[in-house]
């Protein structure tokens, strides 16, 4: 029975299948499976599907697509894991927003999803995100990574200021920094003193494993 | 007035009337079962108060189909802006059609084919190349070179502006950010200009706090704005044609119906940019055929509501260079977006995405409107251009015209000649150093900055300028928008430029 619930798993998210994800997640808590093997099943599956894309067979709405499923059903799973006291591991936590002044929404929002589906435990503040409320969240959060977009060049140096703040606060080698967005190319990230950058949703997931050695 | 081109024959449309009336009943009905998320205090008081159902908590306004209608009724199917000099106002709506200035926020180094931020100097040629081309009737010193050496982000917009008003007597273009609407309004309004102010929506179905307010300050002001939409389909967007173009509708006409409420009449025109997402970045693919095809679309649409409209597609390119990718992307969206009825295109200077701009590529684009605009003017037929007289008269060889009265009167007005592309004859090519067009287009821009002189301010008016420059810079500072050490360089940077 266990073997074949994983297999439904997997299938539900190689098939971006959100509602058949959520009802076999809550089969495999129904008939007791290993909530540990229920996530490595979730977690290969998503890993094929990033392989696909790898191999350019699938495109970012099929990424997405089975980012969504695997997240109908991880809660679900989390819960049970939980509840029997075990403790999912996750490569790490990120804290992510688009800076103050600018409302463009959509090229982080498909990085915390991806960066969700990896594994990754992401809080987005959303949109116009003030530096003192990146600062705040940071505090807060102590996450592993602070990820910052910004598409309009006027507001790419937003992302400075926060660094700047972080550091007066005395907290800024506590996180890796990378930064995203139209605005945004490596010779800024080095320049405002920023870990790491990436031109790509997808390649910024990658970014974020080799930021935190992961 | 600039007279601009006028397209003097059918659009072109790819919908039939009935797919135009499906697309528009499904955006009402989007408006009045979903509705828009309005941030905006006054916004959603003023929705309300005019028989939308308004949820004050989730901020969702809900618009009935008549109002939405009403509002499409009350805008002008044409308006007027001001520039500095009265022969360069222009009349934005009908079949009359305009080049304006692209967007790219980096320099583009032609050595090296890589953004960077751009000089003072760099910003001053740029409006001074803009000032004297021909095809070339808006300019837009905010939406290039927002990333400039030395000057605070607050303050970018309003430095670009100035630098416009000062190097060119063309209308300007602008826009919004921190609150710098409250300067530029008084600025047009000291100098006696009109702006034409671009005002976003966010796809799906959002006005954000920060363009409502500045709609109230232009609208008010009697300032044109420009409500814009363009979501990346597929992304925050839908992926479909029909579904895209409908949200988009929806969106529009929300900031229409804002805009007619807080002052019925206002001149204003519709920014469509709908764009394809490449499915493998995420990033938005500029030189995509989609956007023709979504320009395309939007284009007939706001034809039936009598509304102009400002078309993107080809605005810029995906390209790095200026290469063959880029004309094509350029040429081919640009074309597609005036003979489909666009009334303002956003065009010149354009390079990579909205990254980068040349001031090469502004002057190689100047050829490129012109070669269109001549496609607008179309044909005459008439007894003169006919001819049939003259043909009868010349016969068969050994007749020919070259030497004839109606050649020297005609044949100018029915040529295009571009300044910048190559078409010498193979040996006098070779003998003049194998020239091509960017070649050529890099040696127009010295020319141009070595002999144009845009018609200087009065001191009045650069008072005017300056004074309201001043103003913004302090109350940027006081707000700790621009920190001790930013204010030290910009001082330095604007020292070091006059």
């Amino acid at each position: 029975m266990q073997a074949e619930i994983f297999e439904n798993l997997q299938k539900a998210v190689i098939e971006y299948d959100v509602e058949a994800a959520s009802s076999w997640a809550r089969r495999a808590v129904e008939e007791k499976a290993d909530p540990t093997k229920a996530l490595d099943a979730l977690t290969q599956a998503i890993r094929q599907v990033g392989d696909g894309f790898g191999r350019g067979e699938l495109w970012l709405p099929d990424l997405v697509g089975a980012a969504d499923a695997m997240q109908s059903a991880v809660p679900i799973i989390e819960e049970e894991l939980r509840r029997t006291g075990a403790k999912r591991v996750l490569p790490g936590t990120v804290v992510a927003g688009t800076v103050f002044g600018d409302i463009h929404s959509i090229g982080k929002t498909m990085v915390c999803v991806l960066l969700t589906a990896d594994g990754f435990d992401v809080i987005d503040l959303g949109i116009n995100v003030r530096a003192e409320q990146f600062v705040e969240a940071v505090k807060k959060h102590r996450p592993d990574i602070l990820a910052m977009s910004a598409l309009l060049t006027v507001f790419a140096s937003e992302q400075k200021k926060v660094i700047e703040t972080l550091k007066k606060e005395g907290i800024r080698d506590e996180v890796k920094i990378m930064v995203g967005g139209g605005a945004i190319s490596q010779e800024f990230s080095d320049r405002i003193g920023a870990d790491g950058y990436d031109p790509t949703a997808p390649g910024a997931v990658k970014l974020a494993r080799n930021l935190i050695g992961k | 007035m600039l007279k601009g081109f006028t397209r003097k024959f059918k659009p072109l449309e790819i919908l039939s009337e009935e797919e135009l009336e499906t697309i528009h009943r499904g955006a009402l009905n989007i408006l009045e079962t979903t509705g828009v998320r309005v941030e905006h205090d006054r916004a959603l008081k003023l929705f309300a108060d005019n028989d939308c159902k308004v949820d004050f908590e989730g901020k969702r306004v809900r618009i009935p189909p008549w109002l939405v209608e009403e509002s499409l009724r009350k805008c002008p199917s044409s308006y007027r802006v001001k520039a500095r000099d009265p022969k360069c106002d222009l009349m934005i709506g009908g079949n009359t059609v305009y080049f304006m200035q692209g967007m790219g926020m980096k320099y583009l180094d032609l050595d090296t084919w890589e953004p960077r931020a751009a000089t003072v100097k760099e910003h001053r040629d740029a409006m001074i190349i803009a000032d004297a081309l021909d095809n070339l009737h808006m300019a837009d010193g905010i939406f290039f070179y927002m990333d400039r050496v030395g000057i605070p982000a607050p303050m970018v917009m309003l430095e670009n502006l100035a630098s416009g008003i000062r190097n060119s007597t063309k209308v300007e273009h602008f826009g919004y950010e921190l609150g710098c609407e409250k300067f530029a309004i008084k600025m047009a309004n000291e100098l006696g200009i009109g702006l034409d102010v671009e005002l976003d929506s966010a796809a799906p179905l959002t006005l954000f706090k920060d363009p409502v307010e500045a709609a109230f300050r232009y609208v008010e002001a009697g300032i044109n704005i420009q409500p814009t939409s363009g979501a990346g389909m597929g992304a925050d967007g839908p992926a479909t044609f029909a579904a895209a173009v409908t949200l988009q509708d929806a969106e529009l006409m929300a900031f229409i119906t804002l805009a007619q409420l807080i002052r019925p009449g206002i001149g204003l025109s519709v920014q469509h940019g709908l764009g394809v997402t490449n499915m493998r970045t995420g990033n938005s693919r500029f030189g995509a055929v989609g956007e023709s095809i979504a320009g395309a679309m939007t284009n007939q649409l706001f034809r039936r509501y009598r509304i102009p409209t400002v078309t993107t597609a080809g605005f810029t390119s995906d390209s790095k260079k200026i290469d063959f990718q880029c004309a094509y992307e350029k040429a081919l969206g640009a074309l597609i977006s005036v003979i489909s009825g666009g009334n303002l295109h956003v065009f010149h200077g354009g390079v990579h995405a909205e990254l980068t701009w040349s001031p090469v590529q502004q002057v190689l684009d100047d050829d490129i409107a012109g070669w269109i605009g001549h496609l607008l003017e179309g044909v005459e037929v008439n007894d003169e251009t006919l001819a049939i007289d003259l043909i009868n008269e010349i016969g068969p060889i050994p007749g020919y015209y070259l030497n004839k009265e109606h050649t020297r009167k005609w044949w100018r007005k029915e040529q295009f000649i571009p300044r910048v592309a190559d078409a010498e004859p193979y040996p006098l090519w070779m003998k003049e150093g194998k020239k091509d067009a960017l070649a050529l287009a890099k040696e127009r821009v010295e020319e141009i900055l070595a002999t144009h002189k845009p018609k200087p301010l009065t001191a009045r008016e650069e008072q005017i300028v300056e004074d309201v420059l001043k103003q913004a810079r302090e109350y940027y500072k006081k707000e700790g928008l621009i920190s001790d050490e930013e204010w030290t360089v910009y001082m330095k940077t604007l020292e070091s430029a006059d």
